[in-house]
């Protein structure tokens, strides 16, 4: 009776085109010298949750950071293969990347607002897109706030700084913000662990009633998290895809002995 | 120090450098207070009313004995003697004479209630007691009745300003206009003009003479009388026979007058307030020029510049630049703005007016300038500080919502480095409102006829000279040590120059505090 509110699980290693949010092709990365990223091919299916996980140092937050092209902020990155989202490929010299980052939305680990009102925060994408009437940033700033849960905790103080909002407050407020420009992916970089238990649940049951309208990506460090909110997962280890499979199989049936031994905490 | 190893225990070793190291911060706080102290009590000290003697001494120079009134400004001991400076009027030196007394010429001193300090309308004061006031019609008015005999002087004068300014000028703007025109010199019109410059002329006269009528008499201790015109008094104080509140009236009322007036007597009576207006607007100008440039080039070293040699190089040079001595600064702002910027101008837009220079002159804009350059370094380095502090998070956060570099700059890092910003500001206002040697080269001068702000239009004139409370401090202390009222000015000024610095700080603190609770991590 349950299978019927679940999705299909799909083959992610023999993906369709219309079902992938993100393809990426042989993708190398290097940072000066040191290749972090090493030949990973994946492909990442449309309105999923799909974690990537693995030691720290392994490249998942690098792999997810190439999605959004935030590499570029840090000099001698550079990187080979391609990552195609929304048919093109956004690692193209010609890829608009601020455009780009606003079709692929990303909340880091550590709540990051803007010393700002609450409001300023959402609609700060907005307005960079030349948004400025006031009606339709409004409305956008509740919509994504409601999006983020947390439009009843704040609609009587919108204009307050939004320091003043608790940890897993400011972690939900930095996701309506980006759910403000209406993102097809949201990455989310280890988005709970600097938070607590039972704002850390709050947070999961808002992912799984966000993946109805994006494609979401996370990574994480704590396994039951993975297990329990994403339908898929990959492993990496080293800078290498070692293993990426439906959540279910990879936490119950590893294919592979390095996941095995990594999901069973033999090291990492 | 192995000796004094052996001597102390661990514990007294370290009770041992902690006094050593609160000797001295309580040294250098001991400096700071004695200067604090000797402005504070040497400038308040030209405020406070200093008392009327009769004073009874043996004059050195003229080999006689003297009755004067006088007021004992200071007292100083020159190889061991005492020696008094001595501020006088008597028959033959009615405004005010100054001389230094040795302490056993004095033959006899008391306090002298029923002599008043006249304070004049040019700067000076008259010691002496004012006996009764006459006027054309009547001779022996009250004292008492000042107020309103005043009120009569100042009426006349009023009115025969008016007739100079109405009247006479406009004559002479016509006659003026007669000149360029070519006009004969005995054509009608011009005969006219004359002829009611005439009259205007001794209708003035009548009026003065009228003014004039009215006059004080006066009596110096040796007995002596004098007339005073009352248009040339000021007020007048009993200075020996005060209450302590009229002490208190009259010092306000010179700190009013030092506050608003205009420097009289080469700078050593009368007020500092063009001194206090340049500084402030000069320190201003500099303000608006140096925090943008400052700002900008901070945001390239740190945002853009390649992490290179190049850049660091940059960054020690900027840093070095803060260490120039400031007279380099003041010598290049001649060469540079001055000369060349300003010279370049004047062949440009000013070329009918050359060889005398429109703004190839020193002037407050070429000094605020002068000065921004001073301070850049200043506001660079704060800024750049500022700049390091706003956390890769937040600038993550913005790229991530698709801001491009400029608009991450300009909404996110600018507001939150905004303290630091203003923390720079804060040093180039302090260091620029002190600074004087620079000055001096491109536009600051002992004095100063008009401020760079008048009802003319372009109404601030960048071009013009101006009065610096630095400079004119730096003028004081030339005065000959025998002026001691003088000398005490200069300490009043830098009582003034320091509330001004202080004021200016206190702003930009109360600022930076506001921006910081606002931008607050």
């Amino acid at each position: 009776m349950l299978k019927l509110f679940e999705h299909e699980t799909l083959d992610v290693g023999n993906l369709a085109d219309q079902d992938t949010a993100i393809d990426v092709q042989a993708l190398n990365l290097w940072f000066g010298q040191k290749q972090v990223l090493h030949d990973i091919s994946m492909r990442i299916p449309k309105n999923r949750i799909t974690s990537l996980i693995g030691q720290s140092g392994c490249g998942k937050s690098t792999l997810i950071s190439a999605f959004n092209r935030l590499n570029d902020l840090y000099s001698g990155c550079r990187s080979q293969g391609s990552i195609i989202i929304d048919g093109r490929d956004i690692n193209h010299a010609k890829e608009n990347v601020s455009r780009l980052r606003t079709q692929v939305g990303m909340v880091f680990q550590r709540p990051n607002p803007f010393p700002m009102s609450i409001y300023d925060n959402v609609s700060y994408g907005l307005r960079l897109q030349g948004i400025r009437v006031r009606r339709q940033l409004d409305d956008a700033v509740e919509q994504s706030l409601r999006d983020a849960a947390l439009w009843e905790e704040v609609k009587d103080r919108l204009f307050e700084p939004a320091h003043i909002l608790s940890g897993g407050q400011q972690q939900r407020l930095v996701i309506a913000r980006a759910l403000a420009l209406k993102p097809d992916i949201l990455l989310l970089d280890e988005p709970t662990s600097a938070l607590d238990p039972l704002t850390t649940l709050f947070i999961e049951e808002l992912m799984a009633e966000l993946k109805k309208r994006c494609t979401i990506v996370i990574v994480t460090h704590n396994m039951q998290q993975a297990a329990r909110v994403s339908d898929y997962t990959a492993f990496l280890h080293q800078g290498q895809l070692i293993e990426y499979t439906d959540s279910d199989t990879l936490f119950t049936m590893p294919d592979k002995k390095q996941t095995e031994d990594y999901i069973t905490g033999r090291y990492g | 120090m192995t000796s004094v190893n052996r001597l102390l225990s661990s514990s007294q070793r370290q009770s041992f450098v902690i006094s050593a190291t609160a000797f001295l911060a309580s040294l250098l706080l001991i400096a700071l207070l004695s200067i604090l102290l000797l402005i504070l009590v040497r400038g308040g000290a030209y405020f406070w009313p200093t008392p009327v003697y009769e004073l009874t001494f043996y004059d050195q120079l003229q080999n006689k004995q003297k009755t004067v009134y006088a007021q004992q400004r200071q007292r100083t001991d020159s190889s061991g003697e005492k020696v008094w400076q001595v501020d006088y009027s008597d028959e033959n030196s009615p405004y005010g004479a100054k001389t230094l007394v040795e302490a056993p010429d004095v033959i006899a001193k008391k306090l002298a209630p029923e002599s008043a300090q006249i304070n004049l309308t040019d700067g000076r004061a008259v010691l002496a007691e004012p006996v009764y006031l006459t006027s054309a019609e009547s001779a022996d008015i009250p004292v008492s009745e000042y107020a309103s005999v005043q009120e009569k002087v100042h009426a006349l004068t009023a009115k025969i300003e008016d007739i100079r300014e109405t009247w006479l000028s406009d004559i002479h703007q016509k006659l003026a206009e007669l000149d360029v025109r070519n006009v004969d010199a005995d054509a009608p019109a011009r005969l006219n003009l004359n002829a009611s410059f005439d009259r205007w002329q001794s209708e003035i006269i009548l009026l003065e003479q009228r003014r004039d009528a009215f006059q004080m008499k006066v009596v110096f201790a040796s007995g002596a009388s004098w007339q005073l015109p009352l248009s040339d008094i000021d007020s007048f104080y009993f200075v020996s026979s005060q209450s302590l509140w009229e002490k208190w009236a009259m010092a306000l009322s010179s700190i009013g007058t030092f506050l608003t007036e205009s420097p009289k007597q080469a700078n050593t009576s009368g007020g500092v307030f063009p001194a206090l207006f340049g500084t402030v607007l000069m320190v201003f100008l500099m303000t608006i020029i140096v925090t943008p440039f400052g700002v900008l080039a901070a945001v390239y070293l740190s945002e853009y510049a390649p992490d290179n040699g190049f850049t660091a190089a940059i960054r020690v040079s900027v840093s070095n630049m803060a260490g120039v001595p400031s007279i380099v600064y003041g010598v290049f702002g001649l060469g540079f703005f001055v000369y060349t910027l300003g010279g370049s101008l004047d062949d440009l837009f000013f070329a009918d007016h050359l060889p005398s220079p429109t703004m190839g002159t020193p002037g407050v804009f070429w000094a605020a300038l002068t000065m921004a350059i001073l301070t850049l370094p200043v506001v660079i380095v704060a800024t750049e500080e500022g700049l390091r502090r706003v956390p890769d998070g937040l600038k993550a956060g913005s790229y991530a919502l698709g801001a491009t570099k400029a608009e991450t700059v300009l909404y996110t890092i600018l507001p939150i480095a905004s303290p630091g910003i203003m923390t720079g500001v804060i040093l180039a206002i302090a260091r620029a409102a002190g600074e004087v040697a620079p000055l001096m080269l491109v536009g600051a001068v002992k004095f100063a006829p008009n401020l760079p702000i008048d009802g003319e239009f372009p109404y601030l004139h960048l071009d013009r000279q101006f009065m610096h409370l630095g400079v004119l401090i730096y003028d004081g202390a030339f005065h000959s040590q025998t002026d001691a009222k003088g000398s005490s000015m200069m300490f009043a000024a830098c009582l003034l120059l320091l509330v001004v610095v202080f004021v200016l700080n206190i702003l930009a603190v109360i600022l930076r505090t506001r921006l910081r609770k606002r931008y607050l991590l």
